[in-house]
C-alpha cells in the first residue's frame, strides 16, 4: 500500500514525463555533450572533451554582437506583441459574448498558415512594388515607391506577427479570470476609466503580462526563418550564427555551444520570471 | 426642489433587442426610504437597478438623483454606490484599501480617509480585518466589506443588487438583520433588488413588485401582503392554494367537467375563475363548519414542516394544500374532509 501511494504520482506523470524526457531532455543532453567535442579538422566533430568552443565565444566579437542584435530584436518585438495582444484581448473580453467566436477565429488564422507561407506573404507586402508601398503611395502619404523588405523593421514586424496569436490567447485567459463587475464597482466608486485601468486592471493582469512577454521573448529569440528571410543580410542573430556553423562551416561542436548559450539564457530568464511571479502576493487563494 | 426625493424614475424604459426589460417604470423614493424591487428573474428589477447606477443606457424616460437629471451620466459621475451580488471586492487590495477606494476617488484627504475607514469597519463589525485580503474572508464578511465600501462614501442612494442571494440561509438572515439595523441607525436611502419575498417584507419601507418590466404594485409590505393589487402579486408575495374552476349557473366544475362540491358565500358570475386562498387561511373540522366558504375534499397526504403540517387534499381534479399548526386533525389518506375559509382570505380572478 505504502509503495503504491508513493508510486502513484510518478505513474500518473509518466506519460507526460516520458515525452518531455525523450523529445526535449535527451536532445538537449546530446547537444550539451556535442558542445564539448573536438573539431581538429574539417570533419563534423571528433569525440573528446574541450572547453575551447565556449572560451572562443566569449572572445568572439561577432558572437557578442549577435547576442545583442538578437536580444534587442526579441525585446522590441515582444514589447510590441504584448502591447497589441493586451489591447486585442481587452477588446475581446469587454465586447459582448456573441462577438467572441469571430475574434477568436481571427486570432487563430495566422496559426493555420506555416511560417514559410507567412514569409512568402511578407515578400508580397514589403518590396518596392508590394502592397505596402502601393498603399502608401496611393494614399499620398509618400511620393515615391518604397521597399521595406530586407530591413530590420520587416524582421521586427514578421516576429510580432509570429508571436501575437499566442500572446493574445494567454492574455485573454488572464482577462477571463477577472470578474467584470470589478470594473463596474470601480466606476461606481467614482473612478474614471483610466484610473480603473491603472488601479484595477493593470495590477490584476500584471502576472499575465509577464508570462505573455516571456513566451513572446522565447518565441522570437529562438526563431530563425523569419528574421533571416525578412531582415537585411547583416542581421546576424544567434539563430543565424548557429545555422552558419551547422550547415555552412560544418562545425557541429561550435553550433552546439552557441545553442547551449541560447538555451541557458532562456532557461535563466524563465527562472527569473518565475521568481518575480512567486514574490507577488497570492490573492487568488 | 419642491419635494426633495432622493431618487425619481419617470417613465423609464430599457430594451434589449426586441425584449422590453424595463417598461415605463415610474418610482419616487424619499430620503431615508428603503425600497425593494421584488420580482421573479426576468422581471426587470436588476435592469432597473443597473439603469439607476448608470451601467445600462436609458431608452426612454428620466432618472433624477437629488432632483438632478442623471439620465446619461456615466456611473463615475453619479452619486450612487452599488453592493454587487458577487461583492466585487478588489482581490489585490486589502479590506481597508477596498473601503478607502471610493473616498480616494472622491479626493477625500488621507487623514480623513483613515478615520472614516476605521469608523465604518466598526459599524459593520469587522474592526480586526483591515489588513486582510478578500480571499481570506468568509462569504458573509466579504458582503459586509462590500456594504462598508459603498456606505462609506455616503452616496445619495445605495443600490443593493441581490447581495444576499449567494449566501447560505443562516448567514442571509443574519446579514438581512444587519442591513436593517444599519438602515435604522444611519438612515441611508436604499434600493434593494431581490426575488425573495421574505427578504423584501422584512427589510423594506416599501415593496415594488415587478413583473415583465413593469411595477405591478408598490406599497408597504403589509399592504402588499394583505391587499395585493392583482393575481400576480398575490401569488408571488406568498404561497397560495389555487382552485381553477368553471362556474355555470351557480355550480362549480373542474377542468374535466365534473361538478365540484364547492359552496361560496358570495356566488361568482358564470365563467372561468381561479380562486386563491393562503394555505394558512384554509381551515379543517369545526372551524371549517363556521367558515363562509366550504369545499368537501379527500385527504391525500401530509408533509411535516416543523412549525406546521401541510395537508394535501383533492376534490375531483383540484389539488390544494392546507397548513395547520400542531397535529390536528389526525386523518388518514382517503378520508373525506370539510375545508373552509372566509371571504376576506379569498381572491377570485377571472382566467
Amino acid at each position: 500500500m505504502r509503495t503504491r501511494d508513493r508510486l502513484a504520482p510518478w505513474l500518473l506523470m509518466a506519460p507526460a514525463l516520458s515525452i518531455a524526457v525523450v523529445f526535449f531532455g535527451l536532445p538537449t543532453l546530446f547537444m550539451a555533450r556535442m558542445s564539448f567535442n573536438l573539431r581538429p579538422d574539417e570533419r563534423l566533430y571528433v569525440p573528446g572533451f574541450t572547453f575551447e568552443h565556449y572560451a572562443g565565444l566569449i572572445s568572439d566579437p561577432l558572437f557578442l554582437a549577435a547576442i545583442w542584435t538578437t536580444v534587442r530584436l526579441a525585446v522590441m518585438a515582444s514589447l510590441c506583441t504584448v502591447l497589441l495582444g493586451y489591447g486585442f484581448a481587452l477588446l475581446v473580453w469587454l465586447k459582448p459574448a456573441r462577438w467572441r467566436l469571430g475574434f477568436i477565429a481571427l486570432a487563430v488564422c495566422p496559426l493555420l498558415i506555416s511560417e514559410i507561407s507567412v514569409i512568402f506573404g511578407w515578400w508580397m507586402f514589403f518590396p518596392r512594388n508590394g502592397l505596402l508601398s502601393f498603399a502608401l503611395v496611393s494614399s499620398h502619404l509618400i511620393d515615391d515607391k518604397i521597399s521595406l523588405l530586407y530591413t530590420e523593421f520587416a524582421a521586427f514586424v514578421g516576429l510580432v506577427y509570429l508571436s501575437l496569436p499566442f500572446c493574445f490567447f494567454i492574455l485573454l485567459s488572464v482577462f477571463d479570470g477577472i470578474d467584470k463587475s470589478l470594473l463596474e464597482a470601480s466606476a461606481d466608486l467614482c473612478a474614471r476609466p483610466l484610473t480603473t485601468a491603472r488601479e484595477i486592471l493593470l495590477p490584476l493582469t500584471r502576472t499575465g503580462l509577464v508570462v505573455a512577454f516571456a513566451q513572446s521573448f522565447i518565441w522570437t529569440i529562438g526563431s530563425y526563418a523569419t528574421p533571416s528571410a525578412l531582415g537585411p543580410d547583416t542581421l546576424w542573430t544567434i539563430g543565424y550564427l548557429i545555422q552558419e556553423q551547422m550547415l555552412g562551416k560544418h562545425n557541429w561542436p561550435k553550433a552546439a555551444a552557441f545553442s547551449m548559450v541560447l538555451t541557458a539564457g532562456v532557461a535563466l530568464l524563465m527562472v527569473l520570471m518565475r521568481r518575480l511571479m512567486a514574490q507577488r502576493k497570492a490573492f487568488h487563494a | 426642489m419642491p419635494q426633495g426625493y432622493a431618487l425619481e424614475l419617470r417613465g423609464v424604459r430599457r430594451r434589449f433587442g426586441s425584449v422590453v426589460a424595463v417598461d415605463d417604470v415610474t418610482l419616487e423614493v424619499e430620503k431615508g426610504e428603503f425600497v425593494t424591487l421584488l420580482g421573479p428573474s426576468g422581471s426587470g428589477k436588476t435592469s432597473t437597478l443597473r439603469l439607476i447606477g448608470g451601467f445600462e443606457k436609458l431608452d426612454g424616460g428620466h432618472i433624477l438623483i437629488d432632483g438632478q437629471r442623471v439620465d446619461h451620466l456615466p456611473p463615475y459621475s453619479r452619486d450612487t454606490a452599488t453592493i454587487f451580488q458577487s461583492g466585487a471586492l478588489f482581490p489585490h487590495k486589502t479590506v481597508a484599501q477596498n473601503i478607502a477606494y471610493g473616498l480616494r476617488m472622491r479626493g477625500v484627504a488621507e487623514a480623513e480617509v483613515a478615520t472614516r475607514v476605521h469608523g465604518i469597519l466598526d459599524v459593520v463589525r469587522l474592526s480586526g480585518y483591515a489588513d486582510r485580503y478578500p480571499a481570506q474572508l468568509s462569504g458573509g464578511q466579504k458582503q459586509r466589506v462590500a456594504l462598508a465600501r459603498s456606505m462609506v462614501v455616503q452616496p445619495a442612494v445605495l443600490l443593493f443588487d441581490e447581495p444576499l442571494s449567494a449566501l447560505d440561509l443562516s448567514l442571509r438572515m443574519q446579514l438581512r438583520a444587519e442591513i436593517k439595523r444599519l438602515h435604522d441607525e444611519i438612515g441611508f436611502t436604499g434600493i434593494f433588488v431581490t426575488h425573495d419575498q421574505g427578504e423584501a417584507m422584512a427589510m423594506s419601507s416599501r415593496v415594488a413588485v415587478m413583473d415583465r418590466g413593469r411595477i405591478r404594485q408598490i406599497d408597504t409590505p403589509e399592504k402588499v401582503f394583505h391587499e395585493p393589487a392583482d393575481e400576480f402579486v398575490f401569488t408571488f408575495i406568498g404561497e397560495s392554494s389555487c382552485l381553477p374552476v368553471r362556474i355555470a349557473a351557480g355550480a362549480a366544475f373542474d377542468a374535466s367537467g365534473a361538478p365540484v362540491p364547492l359552496k361560496l358565500a358570495r356566488p361568482l358570475a358564470d365563467g372561468e375563475w381561479r380562486i386563491h386562498v393562503r394555505p394558512f387561511a384554509l381551515k379543517f373540522g369545526e372551524q371549517a363548519a363556521r367558515a363562509e366558504n366550504r369545499l368537501t375534499a379527500t385527504h391525500s397526504f401530509v408533509e411535516f414542516l416543523g412549525q406546521f403540517r401541510r395537508h394535501h387534499v383533492r376534490a375531483g381534479d383540484l389539488e390544494l394544500f392546507v397548513d395547520v399548526e400542531g397535529d390536528e386533525p389526525p386523518c388518514a389518506p382517503g378520508a373525506s374532509l370539510e375545508i373552509g375559509w372566509n371571504d376576506a382570505d379569498m381572491r377570485a380572478y377571472r382566467r
